[in-house]
């Protein structure tokens, strides 16, 4: 994580400038704009997120989750829900090596979770927790540039040889000016679009780029997921305390 | 009659070019004619048991499982847990396929050395490779019973691959899709395919195989045994040809409506063809006869039709009264579509015999003149000498015939209760083929795959109404034949036991609601249970169909369901079961509603025809005696009452009468011309009774050869018919003179004027 700070606040610094223009002007090359895209998404050093996960099945009905995720770098990540009451305190913490606790309260216990269920889905959502992953999509893809008009780079991501991974392809819009992503198309392994993220409402928080609303659409089993950003707080130091076993149950 | 034959002839070419013109229209939609062997779509929409298995279809990923089992030495094999893989994901794909469960996608739920794991039991990008990785998930996966016989056979030669087919898309379809899928990878293990879907698929293709295979030979042998009965081209392809084009037209109008073509309707064209030709022999025959009398083809035609069109128009309208019958109140659909769409296939049939056939006639020039049935007569030939020696015997020994008649019908009656039902759709198949050999193997291995479902209403979070589930479920287990019950109360119970409470369901709420989290979101849920959480489902398997255990299964549920006195949930039992018992229930109810009508209508017609009651029940002896010996036959030769041989008994009353019809008739006429009742039915065997005898060889042969056919009720349906025909037509030719004789009934004349008896000659 540390070493992509720099980059992060070369992009800063751009976006201060007016990037506008200058993206315009500067041509890259798709693996630029992939590493670009990267260091947008995993810019902060810390952030503290409440989010309104809202799941809508496919005759229109919703379920309401709230819960508060506190995330430090790219790999340490908690995961707390506080409603439905049903819910309430269920929290997972991720750790580098694809180390991640589960708690839960009504138990009051805390089991370690194994690691290779990445393409299950993340509690319910359209989400999985391969999707979940604080992940660097240069790592784990080659870019081809599809596309540039005005206002979008369009990549075609397909996946590294020796990546395990759900998705035979995807589809990546970037916005030009800022670098977000702001749609992701997600193609199966024989190359049918089954999944769709979007995502809006993309504002400069704290000095960060975040949208504030986004959405998993599952087009095979007609199923979406919205995720609303309710309260955002980036580098508050977050203390590692917080990213341990013992913190869960509290 | 005279009327309508003036108008026909006079429309005569018109007739002929709208015939034609009409059967390549009808002819062109008979492209689109589909083939439905789905059974269970020919169930009313409104039974409550339907509904509410339709209900749970559609809610909880379709009923409908579509299974493919690999057989190897040992499924856990580098090779074959690839294969499944493999297979799994590309199943995935198939548009209509809602679920699919395999071991490398089930979901499994373990403690491990790092923890507790809530995956797969296979991780699929980190497949076992070692001997020793697929020894370990081989004990584990065996030491599971939610794995162990089910989707592994207990020896581990077996494993499942199971698809769960949405309940809105064509089956037969994915089927097809899927098995491609399977061909394409040529697998060294050995293939089975099983479950509804897969049966549907092949009966389809045997369905069409029957089709194309027995059709051709029915009419190849009738024409034969037609041409050598009356040696003349003509007089055998123009019936044929007529029947060719009532079948073309029933077909195309099927196709217009969209009504496909069903596991029973698939018979019409057999039955066309063996019942239709009938109509327009007559009329052919007629026209012959009157050759001699030097007139132009065109008077000849008329009085032909003149003659001929009121008994070919009873005839017509009796078999059809046979038909109708199974059109009001039939359970299944399909039963009233055979019932409508054969009795449209002989009015064709009647209606092209009376246009279209002698049109054809007074068009053509015949170059050699048909052997007629009087002159076939008068040669006294073997068959005639044969029918005056009936004749005699019949007439000296009316009381033994009468007394060997009622001797075979208590026969029959020791055997009637003997007759076993059957719905199970398996029961179609053939026991060599694949798809009888596949369920036995699943039967063995796995408990069979017939859904046996209950539905559970209540808050389902709620850990009084899960253990309730799980009381229901061990009491399942305890029944016979019951295999593999599951809800989500074992997930639960499961998780619980990951959390080091055991494997019981936790005593609160958050604490199921808390292990719920975890779950939500796997497939197996919405499988299990509906989003809202207010709605569950207990699934469990039969082994058999047997309808006897099946009740007592049903019931057995049902007492259970009665005691639980909980007012916080409802249990309502579902699945294959209840519809097979209503399908049975309605199966009784079909034959005897439909008997009772058949008999009704022609009742009718007789007393119509003979003007006196009297005359309406003897006619009906024979086909009373012709039911008792095929239900006898039934029960002795254990030919089982399913929804093909159900139509026989309407059937055969329906086409048996014409039999009865054409004896009264030239009964009558004869005892009015003769000087003693001996010469009148010597005459009348001599000319009603050989045609019969010729009428029954051939339909008999006709029938006959659906014994070849793939499809079992097919098969069973053509062994019936064919002795229905010898039945009925030796009852018309014995029996029918022999009551006449003894009772002397007076519909048929004035017995008295012969004094002296014709007993003394």
């Amino acid at each position: 994580m540390k070493k992509n700070i720099p980059f992060f606040m070369i992009v800063g610094l751009l976006l201060l400038a007016n990037i506008k223009v200058l993206a315009q002007e500067k041509i890259f090359n798709a693996n630029e704009i992939l590493s670009k895209v990267d260091d947008v998404v995993n810019a902060p050093k810390d952030q503290t997120i409440k989010l309104k996960l809202i799941l809508i099945d496919k005759e229109g009905k919703e379920e309401v989750r709230e819960l508060i995720m506190f995330q430090k770098g790219s790999e340490k990540r908690v995961v707390k829900f506080i409603s439905p009451a049903s819910q309430k305190g269920i929290a997972f913490l991720s750790l580098p090596d694809d180390i991640m606790y589960l708690y839960l309260p009504a138990f009051k216990k805390t089991r370690r979770i194994a690691s290779h269920i990445k393409n299950t889905k993340f509690a319910g959502t359209d989400f999985t927790y391969e999707d979940m992953e604080a992940k660097k999509y240069s790592e784990k893809y080659i870019p081809e540039l599809l596309k540039k008009d005005e206002s979008h780079y369009i990549l075609q991501l397909k996946p590294k040889d020796g990546v395990k991974t759900d998705y035979s392809k995807l589809i990546v819009w970037v916005r030009a000016d800022n670098f977000y992503p702001t749609r992701i198309e997600f193609y199966d392994k024989s190359n049918n679009l089954y999944k769709v993220m979007t995502r809006e409402k993309i504002e400069k928080v704290g000095g960060y780029w975040i949208s504030k609303e986004s959405e998993m659409e599952d087009l095979k089993a007609k199923h979406k997921t919205k995720m609303i950003v309710v309260d955002i707080k980036f580098d508050s130091n977050l203390s590692d305390e917080i990213f341990t076993e013992r913190y869960l149950s509290r | 009659m005279k009327k309508f034959a003036e108008i026909v002839l006079k429309l005569r070419t018109a007739i002929v070019v709208t015939t034609v013109v009409v059967t390549l229209i009808l002819g062109y939609f008979i492209k689109d004619l589909k083939i439905n062997p789905d059974i269970f779509s020919y169930l009313p929409k409104n039974d409550p048991v339907v509904k509410l298995f339709d209900y749970i279809g559609e809610k909880y990923g379709g009923n409908y499982l579509a299974i493919v089992a690999l057989e190897t030495d040992d499924v856990f094999s580098k090779e074959t847990i690839e294969r499944v893989n493999q297979l799994t994901n590309e199943f995935k794909l198939v548009d209509g396929v809602s679920y699919v469960t395999s071991l490398t996608n089930i979901l499994d739920i373990k403690k491990g050395e790092d923890g507790i794991e809530i995956g797969k039991l296979i991780d699929e990008y980190n497949l076992p490779q070692t001997d020793e990785e697929l020894k370990k998930l081989k004990s584990y996966t065996l030491s599971k019973d939610i794995y162990r016989g089910r989707l592994v056979s207990p020896d581990s030669k077996v494993t499942l691959i199971i698809c769960r087919l949405r309940e809105d898309v064509n089956k037969i379809e994915v089927a097809r899709q899927l098995k491609e899928i399977v061909k394409k990878m040529n697998l060294k293990a050995k293939v089975h395919y099983s479950g509804l879907p897969f049966q549907f698929l092949d009966l389809t293709e045997i369905i069409l195989n029957d089709l194309k295979f027995l059709v051709p030979i029915v009419s190849l042998l009738i024409i034969i045994s037609l041409f050598f009965s009356f040696r003349s081209l003509r007089g055998v392809l123009l019936p044929m040809v007529s029947v060719l084009i009532s079948t073309i037209w029933t077909l195309g109008i099927m196709s217009i409506l969209r009504v496909p073509l069903t596991v029973i309707s698939d018979i019409i064209p057999v039955i066309l063809v063996a019942v239709g030709t009938a109509y327009s022999i007559h009329v052919v025959s007629k026209f012959d006869e009157e050759l001699s009398s030097g007139e132009d083809k065109i008077k000849r035609a008329q009085s032909a039709l003149n003659e001929v069109g009121v008994p070919v128009i009873l005839a017509g309208v009796t078999t059809i009264a046979g038909f109708i019958s199974f059109v009001f109140g039939s359970y299944l659909t399909a039963i009233s579509q055979f019932g409508i769409f054969s009795s449209l296939g002989i009015l064709f049939a009647l209606i092209i015999s009376l246009t279209f056939t002698p049109s054809v006639l007074s068009l053509s020039s015949p170059k050699r003149k048909m052997i007629t049935l009087s002159e076939n007569f008068s040669k006294k030939n073997g068959v005639a000498r044969f029918m005056d020696k009936i004749g005699e015997w019949v007439l000296t020994n009316e009381k033994a015939v009468i007394v060997c008649a009622t001797i075979v019908v208590v026969l029959c009656f020791i055997g009637i209760p003997k007759i076993e039902r059957r719905v199970d759709m398996l029961d179609y198949f053939r026991p060599k083929n694949p798809i009888r050999i596949t369920e036995e193997m699943m039967q063995k291995k796995f408990g069979g795959s017939v859904p046996v479902q209950i539905l559970v209403k209540g808050d389902i979070q709620d850990p009084s109404v899960l253990k309730q589930m799980k009381k229901i479920e061990d009491f399942l287990k305890t029944q016979d034949n019951v295999h593999n019950p599951q809800s989500v109360a074992d997930l639960i119970e499961e998780m619980n036991d990951v959390m080091d409470e055991g494997r019981m369901i936790p005593d609160s709420r958050d604490k199921v609601s808390n292990l719920w989290f975890l779950l939500e979101g796997e497939d197996i849920m919405s499988q299990l249970v509906n989003p809202e959480k207010t709605e569950a489902v207990i699934q469990a398997t039969l082994g058999s169909v047997d309808t006897k255990r099946g009740r007592k299964l049903i019931k057995s549920i049902d007492d259970y369901i009665k005691k639980i006195n909980d007012p916080s949930v409802t249990f309502i039992q579902a699945g294959i079961p209840m519809i097979y018992r209503n399908l049975d229930d309605s199966i009784i109810n079909s034959q005897i509603r439909s008997l009772i009508i058949a008999l009704i209508l022609v009742f009718i017609s007789l007393v119509f025809l003979s003007h006196s009651i009297t005359g309406g029940l003897i006619g009906l002896t024979p086909i009373v005696f012709t039911l008792m010996v095929i239900f006898g036959f039934m029960g002795f030769a254990k030919i089982p009452l399913d929804i093909a041989t159900v139509l026989v008994g309407s059937i055969s009353i329906g086409i048996g009468i014409d039999y009865s019809i054409h004896c009264v008739s030239r009964f009558r006429k004869e005892f009015e011309k003769s000087s003693s009742e001996l010469e009148a039915l010597d005459k009348t065997l001599e000319t009603t009774g050989k045609a019969i005898l010729i009428n029954v060889l051939t339909v008999t042969m006709g029938f006959l050869v659906l014994v070849l056919a793939e499809l079992v009720p097919l098969r069973r349906f053509g062994i019936l018919v064919a002795i229905t025909m010898v039945s009925s037509g030796i009852g018309a030719i014995t029996l029918l003179p022999a009551i006449i004789l003894f009772s002397k009934a007076g519909f048929i004349g004035d017995f008295s004027r012969f004094i002296n008896g014709a007993k003394n000659v």
